[in-house]
């Protein structure tokens, strides 16, 4: 998970929402979010699906439907 | 929230803990102060130009002269408030307090609590009939309604919506009342008085913020999963263009002066202001412009080691990427 767009004590807020959420996992900082620009990332949540050889197959995929389709076809390549 | 008479809208910035006045015409701050913590809603009581704000981490219900930005008074609500609603007729502010599940009474001339109401987790946002005097709080982790009475607060009844509610709008007849359903990326259409769920429409991604036009024709959704605002046709609910705005957009409000709509944008910290957004614009890109590319490289902190960790580390690998925020 990347955490994007905090503005204000990001690693405390994230480590608080974590805690409140559950999540568990490696979670990143984009603080100023230019990574998320690079990406062309412009709301949140946002999932990006990439595949093995490094290329993003799927931009979006937020309700548990899409999210589960897209990782299902993800996992079907060779 | 618009004032048109004064030409204002009035901003909550929930990260700055912060209300802005905004000239209208100019574009531009004219007060800005300070309130509790992470303020999320704004309600102004024209009657006595005082502005309301929810104070979602403090507790609290901050009021302000509408004019200056002055603080007129701080008051304890129940837990989390992340939403308000407001009848001017029977002078009444209500919280929707999200943790503890409750909705907040406040008088507003003697601005005192005179009530609660016992709603669901996840009380936010609520919608107010002043003609009939029912108002509706949705749940946002209930995946309800709760309906109660403005001037009793006598509960009413409840509502099963999809996941995640987080927005309630009347149609300007009283007849409807329209629901952002974030989770399943839904708008709900539930016909009044009867409360049933009558239809339901896609919209683009994670859609939060709502607004009905003045002549109930359309509907604008803050896709704040895309950085859009959908424009539906409130009748048949479908989406009729879609409008790139800032990051993250949170909710919008129409300046029924001009029929500007205005877009506040909690990721870019901005407000987005389109003029004429009922004409239709480009069609939307049918992918994201990232699929299909190399995954541009990155190089981030860790939020619990402070470890630098690069896409390196992942590399011939299968996975998915979460971008999130706090708010």
């Amino acid at each position: 998970m990347i955490n994007v767009w905090e503005s204000v004590d990001a690693t405390q807020e994230v480590r608080d929402f974590c805690r409140v959420w559950g999540i568990e996992g490696t979670v990143l900082l984009d603080e100023t979010g230019e990574y998320a620009a690079r990406l062309g990332i412009t709301g949140v949540p946002t999932n990006v699906l990439v595949g093995a050889d490094g290329v993003v197959r799927r931009v979006g995929a937020t309700t548990p439907t899409e999210l589960h389709a897209a990782v299902d076809a993800l996992l079907d390549e060779d | 929230m618009v004032d048109p008479a004064a030409r204002r809208a009035f901003v909550a910035c929930s990260r700055d803990n912060a209300v802005a006045a905004v000239d209208l015409d100019r574009c531009a701050v004219v007060w800005r102060a300070e309130v509790g913590r992470e303020p999320i809603p704004v309600v102004l009581d024209p009657p006595t130009r005082r502005l309301f704000t929810a104070d979602a981490r403090s507790d609290t219900v901050t009021v302000l002269d509408a004019d200056t930005g002055g603080r007129v008074a701080q008051l304890r609500v129940g837990s989390y408030p992340a939403g308000l609603g407001h009848d001017v007729a029977r002078r009444r502010v209500f919280t929707g307090d999200t943790a503890s599940g409750t909705v907040t009474a406040v008088d507003a001339d003697s601005l005192e609590v005179v009530g609660t109401v016992r709603a669901q987790l996840g009380a936010g946002s609520i919608a107010v009939d002043a003609g009939t005097g029912r108002a509706y709080c949705v749940n946002f982790m209930s995946a309800s309604l709760t309906v109660f009475d403005s001037g009793t607060l006598r509960p009413l009844g409840r509502i099963p919506v999809h996941d995640g509610p987080c927005k309630a709008v009347l149609a300007p007849d009283g007849r409807a009342l329209y629901v952002t359903e974030s989770l399943p990326g839904t708008v709900a259409r539930v016909a009044l008085p009867g409360g049933r769920v009558v239809g339901r429409s896609p919209a683009e991604r994670a859609p939060v913020g709502l607004h009905a036009s003045d002549d109930g024709r359309w509907l604008y959704v803050c896709n704040r999963g895309a950085g859009t605002v959908g424009v539906h046709d409130a009748r048949t609910g479908g989406e009729q263009h879609r409008i790139t705005v800032g990051n993250g957009p949170g909710d919008c409000a129409v300046d029924p002066a001009t029929g500007r709509l205005l877009v506040s944008n909690a990721g870019s910290g901005t407000l987005t202001v389109v003029d004429r957004p009922w004409l239709p614009g480009g069609r939307p890109a049918a992918a994201h412009p990232a699929e299909g590319r190399p995954l541009p490289g990155f190089s981030l902190p860790d939020a619990f080691t402070g470890r630098v960790r690069t896409s390196r580390e992942w590399a011939e690998k299968k996975y998915v990427i979460d971008f999130f925020a706090s708010w």
